[in-house]
């Protein structure tokens, strides 16, 4: 079942289009990460999951219904990527207050997760660090075990340890069969939790590839050093490569799935040394948006 | 307990210290007012007559009649008629913009709204707790007022002589004449601050809300002093709020249906507000 269904989902201001026509869906229990620059419109389409904004045309479903639904909102967990709360409210205020106007959390969960995030519960809101902030969010986001949870950069303050923290967190959650739409510019975080990706350009969605997609693309670039420059032609039978070039006595290539028949070719002509180059996320993401520098 | 009263409970408790200033502040500049009435009367010997000036006389509430040597004609135009009104304008305009736009130009008001709560919730809440704070402000300005009066002779009937002689006796202030004059000034407040309610709503920005609501107040009064100098635009001056507040001068005149505006303008800003709220899209 699609626990977010996106159709023709449009979103525009005037002359300006922030999301356009996306079409897209998220499966029970995967973790969707929506990748783009800033300004691509994934903040947009998020606050539409939530009925913030009113699409323009095109329409989106969430849980089976709509955000305007306050049963279907009882069942979100959202982060935004800015949290703001009433400038005096607690840590413990907070989970009191937005907990009696949702899904009430369990006390247990609660004191485990604050514990778990080394929230401050009693400091004001506005007297927190930006990481402190975050903890109480991820805290609110968490706390009522919710089906579905929409993570605008969730670890954006957090030291690495805490971020290790929450990327445990989404992965008890997935596992608990609950749904998560994430938005972040760490990739890591995306490489570790996310299931499949969809990558934003100008409101569009321009790829979505699944991890097995990414890992896949990860075999990776293979540099060689030779004593004397090879011949280019060295590595044509061998299979799964391409993209060989050479430049004195370095010859590079590119190897879709098991290295071992570059490696033997390499050895009979005697390379003298191997460096090896994986593509990550972080590549395709550049490679995706290079270029449309110029166009903004 | 209803999302309604949670919310509302938690936007009063947001308020709390501001609410507390106010209404001290409001008191305050009330009782100080008041003391002055001994020496005020004492240093004019009754000679504060009705201006021949029509500025000064719209400016202080002049209207026919109005002695401002007797108790309730001196709080009626040295306070309730220009400065209570103008505070609690300010205190319900900032309430207003406050209500919504405010939270949703810190972003607050977002993260409420992606709780299990409806627009039609917030919007009620947060119209009750504009409501009950200009309220608690006037309760404390009407307690602080009566209970010092006393001190200030503004509870004693006074003695006043006419141009041509005669005298008659005015009676002291007393509670109702407190809480008409309360009342009224209040209901000016929530007219105004039901303008930036509207507009915030509507909107969702505050500078709209504080800039419509602001021009609403000083406009009208802008409008219903010069008008009242030059004779002119007369019909303009009922969409000013100063007309029916100055010209019926309720505390000294008594409760008339003309301070039922505000609280109509109240209802109609509500609904629209919350209508249009219901339609459009959130700022980020």
């Amino acid at each position: 079942m699609a626990v977010i269904e996106a159709n023709g989902l449009t979103k525009r201001w005037g002359d300006f289009t922030a999301v356009d026509s996306l079409d897209l869906s998220v499966a029970e229990g995967e973790c969707y990460a929506f990748l783009g620059r800033n300004g691509a419109g994934k903040s947009t389409t998020a606050r539409m999951l939530l009925d913030f904004l009113h699409p323009t045309s095109g329409s989106v479903r969430v849980l089976g219904g709509s955000g305007r639904d306050p049963e279907v909102r009882a069942r979100i967990g959202y982060l935004p990527g800015d949290l703001n709360l009433p400038r005096t409210i607690t840590g413990d205020e907070a989970i009191r207050y937005f907990g009696s106007v949702g899904r009430p959390p369990d006390t247990a969960r609660v004191d485990e997760l604050a514990e778990r995030l080394g929230m401050n519960r009693r400091r004001p809101f506005h007297q927190l660090s930006t990481g402190g902030r975050r903890k109480v969010g991820l805290v609110l986001a968490f706390m009522t075990d919710p089906d579905l949870l929409v993570l605008d950069e969730p670890t954006s303050g957090l030291d690495p340890v805490l971020q290790d923290t929450f990327r445990d967190l989404v992965s008890e959650r997935k596992a608990q069969g609950a749904t998560v739409w994430l938005t972040s510019h760490v990739m890591s975080d995306v490489e570790h939790v996310a299931d499949r990706v969809g990558l934003i350009d100008r409101g569009r969605l321009a790829q979505q590839l699944t991890m097995d997609d990414l890992r896949r693309q990860t075999t990776g670039d293979i540099q060689l050093t030779f004593p004397e420059p090879p011949p280019s032609g060295a590595f044509d039978q061998v299979p799964g490569v391409s993209h060989v070039q050479v430049v004195g006595r370095d010859l590079s290539l590119h190897v879709d799935g098991p290295v071992t028949a570059v490696l033997a070719r390499a050895a009979e002509l005697g390379a003298t040394g191997i460096r090896t180059h994986q593509r990550e996320l972080e590549d395709i993401f550049l490679e995706t948006y290079s270029g449309s520098e110029t166009d903004r | 307990m209803s999302d309604v009263w949670r919310i509302y409970v938690r936007w009063m408790r947001d308020r709390r210290r501001s609410t507390i200033w106010w209404s001290v502040g409001i008191t305050i500049v009330s009782v100080v007012t008041a003391a002055f009435y001994p020496s005020l009367t004492s240093a004019t010997s009754g000679g504060l007559g009705a201006s021949d000036n029509a500025t000064m006389s719209s400016v202080l509430g002049l209207g026919a009649g109005i002695d401002p040597s007797t108790p309730v004609g001196f709080l009626w135009s040295f306070n309730y008629s220009n400065q209570l009104p103008w505070l609690l304008m300010a205190l319900g305009i900032a309430l207003g913009t406050a209500a919504i736009a405010g939270d949703e130009s810190d972003g607050t008001l977002e993260y409420l709204l992606a709780k299990p709560v409806t627009r039609t919730q917030v919007a009620s809440a947060r119209f009750a707790g504009m409501v009950t704070v200009l309220v608690v402000a006037s309760i404390v300005n009407l307690v602080g007022v009566a209970a010092t009066m006393p001190f200030f002779d503004l509870t004693d009937p006074v003695t006043v002589t006419a141009v041509d002689g005669s005298t008659s006796t005015a009676a002291g202030a007393d509670l109702s004449d407190l809480l008409i004059g309360g009342l009224s000034a209040m209901a000016v407040g929530l007219g105004s601050g039901a303008v930036a309610y509207f507009v915030g709503a509507a909107t969702g920005r505050r500078g709209y809300a504080l800039g419509v609501a602001s021009g609403f107040a000083v406009a009208g009064y802008v409008l219903y002093t010069l008008s009242n100098v030059t004779g002119s635009l007369d019909w303009l001056t009922w969409a000013s709020p100063w007309r029916w507040f100055i010209d019926d001068a309720m505390m000294v005149n008594g409760l008339t249906l003309d301070v039922l505006w505000p609280f109509v303008l109240a209802v109609v800003a509500l609904l629209a507000g919350w209508q249009l709220f219901l339609r459009r899209d959130l700022r980020s």
